[in-house]
């Protein structure tokens, strides 16, 4: 019989292998696709109303833009505030940054490296700021600034944008001080390494990737940091969000919107993919995994 | 084994870390507790009165926008998790692609909130994408109102779009802890896929699904920009009413009043969490 001779050549076991590999290939085609449309359709959408040709209005029901031009850009540029908000945000987060780094990283080695008593609960007052509803404390936050006189300063918005990143920041460093050997430390202090060897040989290029980690999710939580910086820095400061918000308030202007959002999103996903080749494992969800 | 203690120089280096964090966010809670019974008040005197509370709770508003935020946390927490976990399950095994997929779909993790809100006011406002198409499917005879609606679609699509990534990681690094050997053996005493799934696969990522969930409950609840971006026009959010209550009426105390309500069910939601974490895992 035909089937009988077919089944000799190739057995059973390796066509429904083979079946399997056609379906599960299926199934990951399929999977992309929808992905990239779930991911790629909103963004497309924005980069072609930031492109809409003012003399050619795109209206419904056309499904694409009848023409395109860089108007949109030019006009954003020429008679909004957005260059000032850019250079705010873009002086803000390195600046955050740098204070969230050196206040976390003694708190962090605690942390991460000795025992102490009660360290689950310091652990979860690290995660307050962003446990804490962040219209609540952008308020009650703004009454605190407003008492010690830091409201509509800059050095106010960088103390709140450094307590708003710190989370991440201790979080993701604490967990790479805990994943340090202690073997290597004790082997290190056999062979006599002072203080200054061990953090510039052990600690330094051990906690590096998380330190970094630590520092890109500390600089994109202060560009997109809306609620406090709305509350305590306007209208004195503008910085990028604040601004999109208000394009999207009471005169929606929605290619003036798409073209600060672009301006806000590609530096992120720029960084986004900067992370993801400098980092083997998830940092995020090692140091938030758990609360 | 070592004792536990704390030396001095410990506490010296917690200070900046964690005494930050407490001085800043501790003072504005206390405020907010405090303002909401009259004391500390700025509008001028500061006197213990419950007035406040009754003014805020008779109001029906407060009823409706707490019912509004609730709905919205819980619909946006569920919400995301269900989208998320087949997800997860997807990329628990790698393979050809995956390493590129897995970049593209954290890539909303890094739009901000406002940005992502905006992104999908373009897909589902009324004259949208979404709207468009179906009607040159001929599926609608009129677009469907899916921004500002009454009921807050919107708002939860826009969360999960958001969210689904930070929801994803979590999730992904709680099915990543179960071993194959344990499905495998499952497999081998006859278990099929969807046992496999109720038995193993969600029991094993319970805490991972219980952090999101709450993480999820509380951005949700407490969220401000994208309710005043895409939310209904009547009841506003807890956030939004206590903003409007606070910056415009100039009515702060009252606005306490909403933070501390805020305040205490974002609290009592992370209590239940960790009691279910507790019975999921079993005390240790």
């Amino acid at each position: 019989m035909a089937s009988t001779d077919s089944m000799a050549k190739k057995p059973l076991y390796l066509i429904q292998a083979q079946k399997m590999r056609n379906f599960y290939l299926l199934l990951m085609s399929f999977f992309m696709i929808i992905l990239i449309l779930w991911v790629g359709i909103p963004i497309l959408m924005t980069v072609m109303w930031s492109l809409v040709d003012p003399k050619n209005p795109w209206s419904y029901p056309n499904l694409f833009p009848p023409s395109f031009s860089l108007a949109q850009w030019k006009y954003v540029f020429d008679y909004t505030n957005i260059g000032r908000a850019l250079r705010t945000s873009y002086t803000l987060a390195p600046l955050s940054v740098l204070l969230s780094l050196v206040l976390s990283l003694p708190t962090s080695y605690v942390l991460g490296r000795k025992k102490i008593p009660g360290k689950k609960f310091f652990m979860l007052v690290v995660l307050l700021p962003i446990i804490m509803p962040g219209m609540v404390v952008a308020l009650f936050l703004s009454r605190v600034f407003a008492a010690l006189g830091f409201s509509q300063t800059f050095f106010g918005l960088v103390l709140a944008h450094t307590l708003m990143s710190m989370p991440y920041m201790i979080r993701v460093m604490t967990t790479s001080f805990q994943a340090i050997p202690q073997d290597v430390i004790d082997a290190a202090e056999n062979l006599g390494a002072t203080t200054f060897v061990k953090i510039r040989d052990i600690f330094l290029p051990m906690i590096r990737p998380g330190l970094l980690a630590g520092m890109i999710f500390a600089f994109t939580v202060s560009i997109e940091e809306f609620n406090l910086t709305f509350i305590i820095g306007t209208p004195t400061f503008e910085t990028i969000p604040t601004i999109l918000y208000s394009f999207m308030g009471y005169n929606f202007i929605r290619t003036n919107a798409s073209v600060v959002a672009l301006l806000m999103m590609t530096p992120n996903i720029i960084m986004l993919f900067i992370v993801e080749r400098f980092l083997k494992s998830d940092y995020l969800a090692a140091s938030l995994g758990k609360m | 084994m070592k004792k536990k203690e704390i030396s001095p120089i410990d506490v010296l280096m917690l200070i900046p870390g964690v005494g930050f964090i407490l001085l800043f966010i501790g003072s504005s809670i206390f405020l907010t507790f405090v303002q909401s019974f009259g004391l500390f008040s700025i509008t001028g005197k500061s006197l213990f009165t419950l007035e406040n509370w009754k003014a805020i709770l008779q109001a029906r508003e407060s009823i409706d926008s707490l019912l509004f935020s609730l709905k919205m946390g819980v619909l946006s927490s569920i919400g995301t998790v269900v989208v998320a976990f087949p997800v997860a399950l997807f990329f628990r095994k790698g393979g050809t692609g995956k390493g590129i997929l897995g970049s593209i779909i954290k890539v909303p993790l890094f739009i901000p909130a406002l940005v992502a809100a905006f992104l999908i006011l373009n897909l589902i406002s009324y004259h949208g994408l979404v709207n468009t198409f179906l009607m040159r499917l001929h599926l609608i005879s009129e677009p469907f109102r899916m921004l500002n609606d009454k009921f807050g679609w919107g708002v939860v699509f826009i969360q999960i779009w958001k969210n689904l990534p930070f929801v994803l990681l979590i999730i992904m690094a709680s099915l990543a802890s179960i071993r194959d050997d344990t499905i495998d053996a499952a497999r081998n005493l006859g278990a099929g896929y969807w046992s496999i799934l109720f038995r193993i696969y969600i029991p094993l990522a319970m805490p991972g699904i219980l952090v999101s969930m709450i993480l999820m409950f509380i951005k949700a609840f407490g969220d401000f920009p994208i309710c005043s971006v895409a939310g209904p026009i009547y009841p506003a959010s807890m956030a939004q009413r206590m903003q409007i209550m606070a910056t415009i009426y100039q009515e702060w105390d009252q606005a306490a009043v909403l933070g501390v309500m805020i305040i205490v069910t974002a609290f009592i939601v992370i209590w239940a969490y960790s009691r279910l974490a507790e019975f999921v895992k079993g005390v240790d």
